[in-house]
């Protein structure tokens, strides 16, 4: 959190040259070769359904083929996928789910519910149409509450609010959060979308807080996210990544996912558990 | 010849016996040369004679380092060091010897002198093209002293080379000036990075006085820390490094201030488009002690700020950030006597960079505080001291507050250092050199706390680090046979960061063979180590980047260069200089990928060792600093590898960025006439290494957090290449006299072609419109690659002025 923080600041001074002086054109470039992967998206969620998206990458220049055959052209179907737990194996047949609000789309889906219970631990395994594995395991994490959500008007008389949410952190274990914090809808760019842990923490107590941005009747969407490692690091990547290819300050980095095999697959087979509250401003 | 006509003739050289190299604007210049001269005899009947004293500027009273004084009956020759002061060693011969100073910019001078076993001659030089006359360079020496010189490796910048020559925005940087030198890669576009021979940004020593600067860049390497008004000279060492240097890897740069004119006060200045500059210096007590003080400061703000405040009421503004920087320099000279002299001097430079809108209120600022007291003693003729205390700091420091919370966040590093250097010349064979130096560095890296200010929530982290660095070296500069002459050391280094101790010893040697009058071969090995590492986040100069010490888990980095050479003199005005070089990198320091530096408990978690190598077969430098045309071509053909990193592209080799193939640069300065002087240099690189995404893949993520169609996929670092790097700049100089002040003004024009070089190329959706029903949608389509340029052509223009 704190790097992307030096980063951002950076990145601001730096544009005050950037932006007197940019000029950009397209170039043409040859890239290195590159091998298509497959890629693993699997949360088990609480109380949801098993779920698993299983796609494809690309080599970064092919057309990017955003029409009605996207999903169909992106999905690697024909695999088969089993995640056992407890000495049980759940199949998950090769069916597409849709999720609503936000919509979340799987082309693998099992109708039995992932139980809530933590410590208990799932293993992944899919076999791909050509033979070739990814195997991948996760441990389930318990879940995290914030404290409270506190809507502060702003001093300076603006008519402008901000929203504070506090959360109470088991000092005894390193754990990994994701903060999500959205204004009014959950489908659009969130206004603030970091990681944090608390190995850093000294009271235990976490606070995020909005900007003074909120007006009368806004909604206020506080998520918490409780992460294991490999998904902290997974999603570390993935924005390093995106940041690497935009600013050339910021050293980009390989995807680092947790599914293994003879496949050589990116991405990630996680729990996820999480907190969201839902806020509406309404202090005169 | 008795002591007393020896004393008279003497007496009668300084001004009778001047001899000037260019005849054709002798009569232009007067006569007054100022020079003068003080002699004495010891003893008579001597074996050999043994000449020695010290080089000033004669309108100013500074002293001028690397004269060349030259002794024709015998052919001698030497330099003087970096306090003026030189040592000549002649044998027995005839009645009278002359004895020739010779500097560039400087009118040449003569005196005759009768033989005696001591002889002393204190010369002061006036500058050529003085009171606005004809300028022309006319030191051949300084290339014959670098063919013959058993030093290889080696580049020496005057100012006044550099304020001539074009640069952008029109402000005048040494640094970049080095950039144009072969075996230095530049950093990116308009930076001031410095890559020497294969090696990283942070493995060059650099110091000013003396006095180390960890951080020698404003505005995130766009300008150097060197006002050129403060600034004398620069040597850089490439390799072949004298024993007296260690603690980098890579090289030497060593950036000298000026002197306090000792005669009269002056006052130097200029106004530019991003910074203006002025400096006072003069005499404390006339021809004895001597002041200077120097500043310079951008003004963008002051426009940035005015234009916020006009806005301020506008609920829909945003404001534009604020940012300046300074630089302070100041320098005392005190003469104690013939034998003792006395220096004191500071920097003190800072970044200035606020912002403020609903989400931050950021201060943050960072920068280089340095000063020192020095001290040289002349124990005999033969032999002197120069000690001195000397104090660093850089720092950087974030701090951003909103109601009830803030976010603090800074590094530094704090060096006290005492040195200590001996010079001893017995005889003309000879010229020992010994000294000590120890170093107490404080490191804090990486320091946090942020949360509420009532306490409730707290986080904090750093690590603090004590060092000390130790160096103790000998070295002899041996005329072994009349051809043939070594340079010899040994460095003793040691490092203490409790509770690992590291002792290394640091081998030295050089040599040059002179194959006849024009042709000399030169070879030169170093070993070096580096105990404190700067952890780059990127390829880039961040004023973040920390400075971490060598500890159980990180050992000093190593190099050990070879160099072999030829150096060729063409109608003693041509000098062509061939080197070839191998660098092998041990302990090399890198930040995994997708390395915290701000959020772990610690930071070695987050650190890479790996090893590296770079090697040239050809660097070459042809030299002109006679005539009307000077200037000098550049040409480097040189591979850099990096690898053996276990967490980094499983260890393979990689290019580091910096790797380019080709390096070429040309520099010409022409003095048109009197008023006018033309200057143009041109340099070309091929493409620096990049690392660009091969794939893509489409993350969905978890309910909350948007998908995101592209995440690029990133594979082995620097595969690709960008375009070359190619860029032609212009200036003219024109210089007038009004009101009694000497004037010039300065016109550039940088990367007059206006071509488009790569600064960053990234990869980003192309987009179509498509109609939906009564909507029109703006649908990704495919991927393009954008390149980023900075500059246009830029012209600009700066006036200096002095009285």
């Amino acid at each position: 959190m704190y790097a992307r923080y030096l980063s951002f600041i950076s990145l601001m001074a730096a544009l005050l040259i950037l932006s007197a002086c940019n000029l950009s054109k397209t170039v043409d470039i040859e890239l290195p070769e590159y091998a298509p992967q497959p890629v693993v998206e699997c949360y088990l969620e609480p109380g949801k359904p098993f779920r698993l998206l299983l796609t494809r990458s690309y080599a970064f220049f092919d057309p990017l083929g955003l029409d009605s055959t996207f999903l169909e052209k992106l999905f690697l179907d024909g695999a088969t996928v089993n995640i056992s737990y407890n000495g049980d194996t759940v199949s998950l047949p090769n069916v597409v789910s849709i999720e609503p609000n936000p919509i979340k789309v799987f082309n693998y889906t099992a109708n039995r519910i992932v139980p809530p219970t933590p410590g208990i631990e799932y293993t992944l395994n899919i076999v791909l149409p050509n033979g070739q594995q990814i195997n991948s395991s996760a441990i389930m994490l318990p879940k995290v509450r914030w404290d409270s959500i506190v809507i502060e008007r702003s001093p300076s008389d603006t008519g402008l609010y901000r929203c504070l949410a506090y959360m109470t952190d088991d000092t005894t274990l390193v754990n990994y959060y994701r903060r999500i914090f959205s204004i009014n809808r959950l489908d659009t760019v969130p206004e603030q979308d970091f990681l944090v842990d608390d190995r850093l923490n000294e009271t235990g107590v976490f606070a995020f807080g909005s900007a003074y941005q909120l007006k009368y009747r806004y909604e206020a969407f506080n998520t918490i996210v409780h992460l294991s490692k490999a998904h902290a690091d997974f999603i570390e990547s993935v924005q390093l990544a995106v940041a690497g290819n935009s600013n050339p300050f910021q050293q980009p980095s390989p995807i680092k996912g947790n599914v293994r095999g003879s496949a050589n697959p990116i991405g990630i087979f996680t729990p996820l558990v999480y907190d969201r509250r839902r806020t509406i401003v309404d202090l005169e | 010849m008795s002591m007393a006509a020896a004393a008279k003739g003497i007496q009668q050289a300084p001004s009778t016996k001047i001899n000037r190299m260019s005849h054709r604007y002798t009569l232009l210049r007067p006569v007054c040369a100022a020079i003068y001269a003080c002699f004495l005899l010891h003893t008579a009947g001597a074996q050999s004679t043994l000449v020695t004293g010290r080089v000033t500027d004669a309108s100013t009273g500074e002293v001028l380092v690397g004269v060349s004084v030259f002794c024709p009956e015998y052919n001698k020759r030497t330099a003087t060091d970096a306090y003026g002061l030189y040592k000549l060693s002649l044998p027995e011969g005839p009645d009278s010897l002359t004895v020739v100073f010779r500097y560039i910019s400087y009118d040449e001078g003569s005196v005759r002198l009768a033989p005696a076993s001591k002889v002393k001659a204190d010369f002061r030089l006036l500058p050529a093209g003085q009171e606005l006359k004809e300028v022309v360079i006319q030191g051949n020496s300084d290339i014959e002293d670098k063919k013959n010189s058993v030093q290889m490796s080696v580049t020496t910048l005057s100012m006044r080379e550099a304020k001539a020559l074009p640069a952008l925005f029109g402000e005048v940087d040494l640094i970049k000036i080095l950039q144009l030198k072969p075996g230095i890669i530049p950093g990116p576009e308009g930076t001031s990075g410095l890559f020497v021979r294969g090696g990283n940004s942070d493995q060059n020593l650099i110091q000013l006085d003396n006095n180390i600067i960890y951080n020698p860049n404003h505005l995130f390497g766009f300008f150097s820390t060197f006002n050129p008004d403060a600034t004398e000279d620069v040597t850089v060492y490439k390799g072949g490094f004298p024993a007296q240097y260690g603690g980098r890897l890579s090289s030497v740069i060593d950036v000298r201030m000026r002197e306090g004119n000792k005669d009269k006060i002056r006052t130097t200045g200029g106004l530019g488009l991003i910074s203006s500059r002025l400096t006072i210096d003069g005499p404390i007590q006339k021809g004895k002690h001597s002041f200077l003080i120097s500043g310079r400061r951008t003004y963008a703000d002051l426009i940035t700020n005015a234009i916020n405040q006009a806005n301020r009421n506008n609920p829909n503004y945003s404001p534009i950030p604020g940012y300046y920087f300074y630089d302070l320099n100041g320098k005392l000279d005190f003469s104690l006597g013939p034998k003792d002299r006395l220096s004191i001097g500071g920097y003190h430079g800072r970044d200035v960079f606020t912002f403020k809108d609903i989400n931050f209120d950021i201060d943050f600022n960072w920068g280089n505080t340095a000063t020192y007291a020095r001290w040289t003693h002349l124990f005999s003729d033969k032999l002197s001291v120069n000690s001195g205390v000397y104090y660093s700091r850089y720092q950087y420091t974030i701090l951003n507050t909103l109601d009830g919370f803030f976010f603090r966040a800074g590094s530094d590093i704090r060096d006290v250092s005492l040195k200590t250097d001996f010079l001893y010349v017995p005889n003309a064979r000879h010229t020992f050199r010994w000294g000590a130096t120890a170093t107490h560095h404080q490191f804090g890296v990486a320091r946090l706390k942020a949360g509420s200010t009532d306490g409730a929530v707290s986080f904090s982290a750093g690590q603090d680090f004590t060092s000390m660095e130790y160096g103790l070296y000998a070295g002899d500069e041996w005329k072994a046979l009349p051809r043939l002459t070594l340079n010899y050391g040994l460095r003793l280094s040691g490092w203490t960061n409790s509770p690992a101790t590291f002792v290394r010893t640091e081998p030295r040697l050089s040599g040059v063979y002179q194959l006849s009058a024009d042709w000399s071969a030169k070879a030169s090995y170093a070993r070096m180590f580096q105990y404190a590492h700067l952890l780059a986040s990127s390829g880039l100069s961040l004023p973040t980047d920390l400075w971490y010490p060598s500890t159980s888990g990180i050992r000093p980095q190593s190099s050990d260069q070879v160099a072999a050479g030829l150096s060729y003199l063409h109608n003693k005005k041509y000098l062509f200089t061939l080197e070839a070089w191998y660098k092998k990198l041990g302990n090399q320091v890198d930040l995994i990928d997708g390395a915290e530096i701000f959020s772990t408990p610690n930071l070695e978690t987050q650190l890479a060792i790996g090893q590296g190598y770079a090697f040239s077969p050809l660097e070459l430098e042809i030299e002109k600093k006679s005539g009307k045309l000077t200037g000098w071509i550049g040409y480097t053909l040189a591979w850099v590898r990096r690898g053996d990193f276990p967490d980094i592209d499983s260890g393979n080799y990689f290019p580091p960025r910096f790797d380019t193939r080709h390096n070429a640069s040309i520099v010409g300065i022409y003095e048109l006439n009197r008023r006018w002087q033309l200057t143009g240099t041109f340099v070309y690189t091929s493409g620096y290494a990049s690392w660009l995404p091969q794939g893509r893949f489409s993350l969905f993520d978890i309910p909350g957090a948007p998908p995101q169609t592209v995440v690029p996929i990133y594979g082995p670092r620097n595969t690709f290449r960008y375009p070359a790097y190619m860029r032609l700049d212009l200036g003219a100089v024109y210089r007038f006299t009004a009101f009694n002040t000497q004037n010039d003004l300065t016109l550039s024009i940088y990367n007059a072609t206006g071509r488009r070089n790569p600064y960053f190329i990234f990869l980003e959706p192309t987009f179509q419109q498509v109609q939906t029903g009564n909507q029109v949608i703006k649908t990704p389509v495919g991927i393009a690659a954008r390149q980023v340029s900075l500059f246009p052509a830029l012209p600009s223009i700066t006036w200096n002025f002095k009285f």
